[in-house]
């Protein structure tokens, strides 16, 4: 989750997003370097004393600002599509949830071995328990192995949702009638929180994800105390 | 009838059809679709047509008396030739009009303004925070997060000392 006042983005918990973060800085500076340069610019042009300002030919610079941003085009294009590539890169999956919205709430679906469903309501503001976290916390959160590809297929039962997880560099639109894919590899233990990102009605606001990547012998204990209470 | 009188003092040259004739005196020619006009621009430092268009009776006089040597021309004479060519010297072109005061504080005005309805709405319409706002409620929200680990690579447990219980300086 972010810390109050975060600016940044939140601290990666797989590989992909740690990509993302590394791009994102490399795309910020490079807009940081234009915006300086046009603002020195326009400074300069607004307090200059010279009065001849209308240069009517000037091969060489039109050349420079026609190549110049080109050339930055291409640096931003490179590591973009990369990242674009990675996220789509065939993964093997270990495991296959379905994350399946509803309003207003998520439930989840771990079908691979057995029969394991369960909803996952937010935790209502009055029943907090001192220090937890008003508007992300859920009964039920779902349990992930780390260093394993997860596969998450996302769909809805009513509206439009859409299930996203800010640390693991996940958004996937979840539409009635339809299955979404998306994976990540949770690379190390921890709690995240992401909510849900597309308007579904009054309680949009109030139907968090709540992910906890931990260790495999941990996962499986939990799976097996889940079968009993369901 | 009356066109054929208007195109025959087109032909006596009384009536021009191009502008740059009608000046009289000092038109430069126009690079763009437009009529000359006067403009005090200080990157273009020399308008189309001159300030003065009319003459008074001294005026001329004056403009004849600069066909002679300029070295008889008293100062205030200049002056005022300098004036029929251009309606702000320089220094009074470049001043500025002080109007960036009015809009500074008009805009702090505002500002003042929207914090007023601000402390209004504060008292008298919002109700209360929830209560996980208060201080010690936040005090626990905070351990907790550090308990757990939250975003320990560089941003928030990064910055806590686990061992000395403390902000790492």
């Amino acid at each position: 989750m972010a810390h109050p006042a975060q600016m940044g983005f939140q601290d990666a918990a797989t590989p992909v997003m740690e990509e993302l973060l590394h791009f994102h800085d490399h795309a910020l500076m490079i807009v940081y370097l234009i915006s300086t340069m046009v603002f020195y610019i326009i400074v300069a042009m607004v307090t200059t004393e010279l009065t001849n300002k209308y240069i009517l030919d000037s091969q060489e610079i039109e050349i420079m600002w026609t190549a110049l941003p080109a050339i930055i085009l291409v640096l931003i294009a490179m590591p973009s599509i990369r990242v674009l590539y990675l996220m789509d890169e065939i993964n093997d999956p270990h495991l296959t949830i379905k994350a399946m919205g509803h309003q207003w709430y998520w439930s989840y679906e771990y079908t691979d071995y057995e029969n394991l469903t369960f909803d996952s309501y937010m935790t209502p503001t009055q029943d907090l328990t001192p220090g937890q976290f008003r508007l992300l916390e859920t009964d039920h959160r779902m349990v992930v192995p780390t260093d394993a590809p997860i596969r998450v297929l996302v769909s809805a039962e009513d509206v439009l949702h859409s299930w996203a997880v800010p640390s693991l560099g996940v958004k996937m639109d979840a539409v009635p009638g339809r299955l979404n894919q998306t994976a990540f590899i949770a690379s190390r233990a921890g709690v995240f929180y992401g909510q849900c990102s597309e308007i579904c009605g009054a309680n949009h606001s109030f139907m968090p994800i709540v992910v906890e990547a931990v260790p495999l012998e941990h996962f499986e204990i939990w799976t097996a105390m889940m079968m009993e209470d369901v | 009838m009356l066109a054929t009188r208007a195109l025959r003092l087109v032909g006596k040259r009384a009536l021009s059809t191009s502008i740059c004739l009608r000046g009289g005196h000092g038109v430069a020619k126009v690079e763009d679709y437009t009529l000359p006009a006067y403009f005090d621009r200080r990157e273009n430092p020399l308008p189309d047509i001159k300030f003065v268009q009319q003459l008074s009776p001294e005026q001329k006089s004056l403009k004849e008396k600069e066909k002679g040597s300029w070295a008889v021309l008293s100062k205030e004479e200049k002056i005022a030739l300098y004036r029929i060519s251009f309606k702000e010297s320089f220094a009074e072109m470049e001043k500025g009009t002080g109007e960036w005061k009015s809009v500074v504080a008009g805009i702090f005005f505002f500002i003042g303004f929207t914090g007023l309805v601000v402390l209004w709405q504060r008292k008298y319409v919002y109700g209360d925070v929830p209560h996980t706002f208060d201080p010690e409620y936040k005090q626990k929200e905070l351990q907790r997060m550090l308990d757990m680990r939250i975003n320990p690579v560089e941003g928030f447990s990064a910055k806590w000392d686990y061992e000395n219980n403390a902000w790492k300086k």
